[in-house]
């Protein structure tokens, strides 16, 4: 029983904790610009967390290691710090992203320019860090996330022609804007595998003890909560696709575009249900992603680590969360575009993959680690290959969407 | 024993099973005549630096005692009879608070955070 209620949480934690502004804008794009074409690319990204998220949870469970401690301890420090500044810079972009995206939902709201709430929602992320447990965050802030649901039903009401949805889950070649397309499709796949949510997970399964007996739940929770998270997704996209392009909005620049995506649907609520999405979702992908900034420096350095732990006992922990809301808010109030930096960090995230799933995928093939839980070829081929498609992707679209316009 | 594989960078916990850092490096001593042996390990940014780069090994040494004084020019040494090695962790026979591992934390917590309301 209790067990059933764990998978439950899991699950509602990771539907909740799915959508943030990058997978909401980086997939409204795709709609806008292209239909239903782009839907293989949500598809792939999503199974690519699945095995991800899963493989994370074993880890944590079998070894009792966190990754970022694992990779420092298996390869040396002089390796180690290279996936621990790349990640620490794309966090600071996505999680300036984030905090973009709750500013925006505030502009929406309230009509105050999207800059000026880049410190007071810094504030908010700190001060909830800084009182709440491990436990207020996870769950209640994933639990309110639930409100992005919004987007399937929006999907579903909308009667897309299911036959032409199934049809994008195939991979096809543009017709138009090839570089834009695939430049799409990278930020698409960033989105979806960024490795602050397996990282999260996997420090979350350690604080919460796990051991052999959670795998079940871990394959569960993994598989259920990624697969409901991606159709989140995937209700964002359909309803682009069937919102936009009839109005000649085929690329969305502005907030206010992006903003009236459910309006024909559910009408002047729509725009405070969109708004209200937005603020949830990339608060709490902001909360997560401080947190993260927190584990990873405090776990590669052996430092004293965990959200339970009382702040007067963990100054450095802190400081490190600390020092990350501020900065990245500081990209917002110096008027960053948010939704721009949105799908450059995410490409950047596809692109900056290899760098940490690579030598996870060595951690997790390691019989010293995981003894007979060790990863089998499937989990290896199919990680490896999305991996790389992504890489390839990002490198050779991220030079040819900012040089050649 | 594999010193590589079972001591460096793998997490220090102190007596009261508190994480103290990790190991950040090894000191062998040779002697006339003896063996190598394992004399300390060091924990600290300047052994990590020097691991880096020899160059900036020397600044981080310069700036740490700038800003904590002559005792944290050098990284901090534990006695190799001090250690017992466990399957995860490095047990360390000292209490975190004596050593100057965790100064720089105890000034953070005395200046910054105690002065914060909800401490």
């Amino acid at each position: 029983m209790k067990k059933l209620l764990e998978i439950t949480l899991g699950i509602v934690t990771s539907i909740g904790g799915f959508l943030e502004i990058g997978s909401l804008t980086t997939a409204a794009q795709a709609g806008a610009a292209f239909g239903f074409q782009l839907i293989w690319a949500i598809l792939l990204g999503t199974i690519c967390i699945i095995f991800l998220v899963e493989m994370a949870g074993r880890f944590a469970a079998v070894s009792r290691h966190t990754i970022p401690d694992a990779i420092r301890e298996r390869f040396g420090f002089n390796f180690f710090v290279i996936p621990l500044i790349s990640t620490l810079l794309v966090n600071f972009l996505v999680l300036a992203a984030e905090i973009g995206g709750v500013c925006l939902g505030l502009q929406l709201l309230t009509g105050i320019g999207f800059q000026w709430w880049a410190l007071p929602v810094a504030f908010a992320i700190w001060v909830l860090l800084w009182k709440g447990t491990f436990g207020v965050i996870e769950q209640g802030v994933s639990a309110l996330g639930l409100v992005t649901l919004c987007f399937v039903v929006g999907a579903v009401l909308l009667h897309p022609s299911w036959k032409d949805v199934g049809l994008g889950a195939l991979p096809t070649l543009p017709s138009h804007d090839k570089s834009h397309y695939w430049f799409i499709a990278v930020s698409i796949l960033g989105a979806s595998i960024t490795p602050y949510l397996f990282f999260f997970y996997s420090s979350g399964a350690v604080e919460d003890k796990w051991d052999e007996s959670y795998l079940g739940l871990n394959r569960a929770t993994a598989s259920l909560g990624m697969s409901f998270g991606g159709t989140i997704a995937l209700g964002a996209l359909i309803v682009a696709a069937i919102v936009f392009p009839p109005r000649g909005i085929t690329q969305l620049d502005h907030i206010e575009q992006l903003s009236l995506i459910l309006t024909p649907i559910f009408g002047h609520w729509g725009l405070i249900l969109f708004a209200a999405s937005l603020c949830i979702a990339c608060y709490g992908a902001a909360l997560e992603i401080s947190l993260e900034q927190a584990y990873l420096v405090a776990q590669g350095f052996g430092w004293k680590w965990g959200e339970d732990v009382r702040p007067k006992d963990d100054p450095g922990f802190i400081s490190v969360y600390t020092m990350a809301a501020l900065s990245s808010s500081l990209l917002i109030l110096f008027g960053l575009d948010p939704l721009k930096l949105t799908i450059f960090s995410m490409a950047l995230t596809a692109a900056s993959l290899p760098l940490t799933v690579v030598p996870f995928l060595f951690l997790m093939n390691d019989e010293k680690y995981l003894g007979e839980f060790r990863n089998g070829w499937l989990s290896n081929g199919v990680v490896l290959f999305i991996i790389m498609l992504s890489f390839l992707l990002a490198i050779v679209s991220i030079p040819l969407e900012i040089f050649g316009g | 024993m594999d010193l590589f594989r079972d001591v460096l960078d793998k997490q220090l916990i102190d007596r009261n099973n508190e994480k103290l850092g990790k190991v950040d490096g090894l000191v062998m001593v040779l002697g006339e005549g003896a063996p190598p042996r394992v004399a300390y390990i060091e924990v600290g940014p300047v052994t990590l630096a020097r691991r880096l780069n020899r160059g900036l090994g020397q600044r981080v040494a310069r700036l740490c005692e700038k800003l904590g004084g002559a005792r944290h020019r050098e990284p901090f040494r534990i006695p190799w009879a001090k250690i017992i090695v466990t399957g995860t962790d490095v047990t360390v026979g000292l209490d975190a608070d004596d050593t100057p591992i965790r100064d720089w934390q105890k000034w953070l917590r005395r200046n910054v955070i105690e002065r914060l309301p909800g401490a």
